[in-house]
């Protein structure tokens, strides 16, 4: 059974059309990420799932019920984790208060003192809330958003503001969750993120999911083309190497390719053969980054304010 | 990551089959747990609980040092500071009522802490219940301090008829409350609270006689009797029986006061927004 399945979902605000024909599903145990630009529709979405707004129209089912259910809202909401964009803690009371406070509204609470370990803050556990840092601030958000022990899991932007050292341990404690059965849906604008997290992966924008699949496979990333970089001595002209290459900026050759190891194999034994110095060779397939740029072009913000004009 | 692991740990326990059963005494206990969550975060914030209770006590203080034994010759000739006693415990219910809860929800949805605990399983009905009731308390607080210190420092006797003094401080508390989250939902952000709320409550305050009283039949007593402040501040007066022939039980500013409180209420539930007001 899914976790979470949406069809054909559609919400306005008065004539700005958020979220037009939207369906995707999150199994359970899956970490499930939603790309776009700001304004693609994303929040609206996860805030329908929520439970926070209601929509205009098409079918959502979260755990087994309709979030817009009143009569199952509150078991709902008892079984799912929220951590929401904005960082929202309660600066006067203590790291512990506020965890055990929150503790309270759920029927089967994780234990404080190991929430506190799974965030990294049991040495702050004393500390008022508005006495830690951003980053200290955002971990607490994420232990709110995990002290009810949810089998769903929101999450918006949870490394924003995170140091490297920071992000890697929620990291960490995202795939653990994932590991241990808890679905998790993500937002995020980092690619590096949702490719080392997310199973699956949805690109939205101008309100429609514009491609979905492995982080790896998305959008015809597989399938593309490998770019292949290398500098020659100085003495060694481009026109003798035994495949096509084309001089790019700063002296380097390059040679787009999809067949990689072949070009690999010719360019690497001519080398060797003729004991050319090729330098500073890399191999780059084409990245997440670039398919997520070529699918929302012409998507960003100018544009959707143009519309709503 | 093995099947079996992920068996163990199924977590999401069956949603509920029919409608949900009424706990009234757990519900009750959830929302007292709250209140005491709410009193101590009203009490952790210094600013909050400086301004709030710190001001009225320095106000009735000074007032009373600088002119508390003159003389108010159109209030039956009774010493100023047998006036600015209930006055005070007018304004420490409406400072907390008002002025402070304004702040509090204004505060709190600008920073997302609304919508947060919205999407807790906490209910709504829990949530805003506890604030309220919490407000309530610390009004009740700034009450007994205020009465405390006009007894013991300056010698006024207690409310002669306390069940209208309850009643009258008991009806301005809720009214107040209605209105402060009414207040707070006409106000953009958070940077406008406290100016905004603080004029307003000031401007008003002061028309209605806090200060200086006010004679009644003048044209400020006929314009301060639109707004409910100068009513409050009557009806909390009175059954002090400082003024012989004054009924305790002021009927008609209670009644003015209730109104305006009922319109708090309509314009606070039909406004009231959790989410941040810039998106």
């Amino acid at each position: 059974m899914s976790a979470v399945s949406v069809t054909n979902l559609r919400k306005s605000y008065g004539s700005v059309r958020a979220v037009s024909d939207v369906s995707f599903a999150v199994e359970q145990g899956e970490v499930f990420a939603l790309l776009g630009p700001n304004g693609a529709g994303k929040t609206t979405t996860i805030e329908i799932l929520e439970g926070f707004r209601d929509a205009d129209s098409g079918g959502v089912d979260v755990l087994g019920v309709d979030p817009a259910s009143r009569r199952t809202q509150r078991w709902l909401r008892s079984q799912m984790g929220i951590v929401l964009q904005e960082l929202a803690v309660e600066p006067f009371l203590s790291v512990r208060q506020v965890l055990t406070r929150n503790a309270g509204y759920y029927p089967n609470p994780r234990p404080v003192g190991e929430v506190l370990d799974m965030v990294g803050l049991s040495g702050k556990a004393g500390a008022r809330v508005k006495t830690l840092s951003g980053g200290q601030q955002r971990r607490l958000d994420v232990g709110l958003g995990i002290v009810g022990q949810p089998g769903l899991l929101f999450l918006d932007e949870p490394t924003t503001g995170l140091d490297p050292a920071g992000r890697r341990a929620t990291w960490e404690l995202i795939r653990q969750l994932g590991s241990e059965g808890t679905t998790v849906i993500l937002t995020s604008h980092y690619m590096d993120e949702v490719e080392a997290l997310a199973g699956r992966v949805a690109v939205m924008a101008g309100g429609q999911i514009v491609a979905s699949g492995t982080p790896d496979a998305i959008g015809g990333r597989d399938a593309g083309l490998v770019t292949i970089r290398f500098r020659l001595p100085a003495d060694v002209p481009a026109s003798d190497l035994p495949v096509a290459g084309q001089q790019v900026n700063g002296g380097e050759i390059e040679i787009s390719t999809e067949d990689e190891l072949a070009v690999l194999h010719a360019l690497t034994g001519w080398a060797l053969d003729r004991k050319v110095a090729v330098s500073g060779l890399t191999v780059r397939r084409v990245t997440l980054e670039d398919i997520y740029l070529s699918l929302t072009r012409g998507s960003d913000e100018d544009k959707r304010q143009e519309t709503r004009r | 990551m093995t099947s079996s692991r992920l068996a163990s740990s199924a977590q999401t326990q069956p949603a509920p089959s029919g409608p949900a059963r009424a706990r009234p005494l757990a519900d009750l206990r959830l929302v007292a747990r709250q209140v005491r969550y709410e009193q101590l975060t009203f009490w952790l914030n210094p600013v909050g609980a400086v301004f709030t209770v710190g001001f009225s006590l320095v106000f009735l203080i000074l007032l009373g040092a600088i002119a508390g034994s003159s003389r108010v010759n159109f209030l039956g000739h009774i010493k100023l500071i047998q006036y600015y006693v209930p006055g005070f415990v007018a304004y420490g219910v409406m400072s907390a009522c008002f002025n402070t809860l304004t702040m509090v929800l204004v505060n709190r949805r600008e920073t997302g802490l609304l919508k947060r605990l919205r999407l807790s399983p906490l209910p709504t009905w829990a949530l805003l219940g506890a604030i309220f009731v919490s407000t309530l308390l610390v009004a009740f607080v700034q009450v007994i301090i205020m009465v405390a210190v006009g007894r013991l420092a300056f010698g006024v006797e207690l409310p002669s008829n306390m069940g209208a003094f309850v009643l009258a401080v008991v009806v301005g508390g809720i009214s107040f409350t209605a209105m402060g989250a009414a207040m707070s939902t006409v106000i953009p952000n958070q940077d406008a609270a406290g100016p905004v709320t603080s004029i307003v409550f000031f401007i008003l305050l002061f028309l209605s006689g806090l200060w200086f009283p006010i004679q009644p039949g003048s044209g400020l007593a006929k314009f301060s009797a639109y707004f409910p402040i100068r009513h409050f501040i009557t009806a909390v007066f009175a059954p002090f029986d400082s003024v012989k022939g004054v009924s305790p039980w002021a009927w008609h500013d209670l009644l003015v006061i209730g109104i305006w409180g009922v319109a708090g209420c309509v314009i606070a539930v039909w406004r009231f927004n959790w989410s941040p007001r810039r998106n």
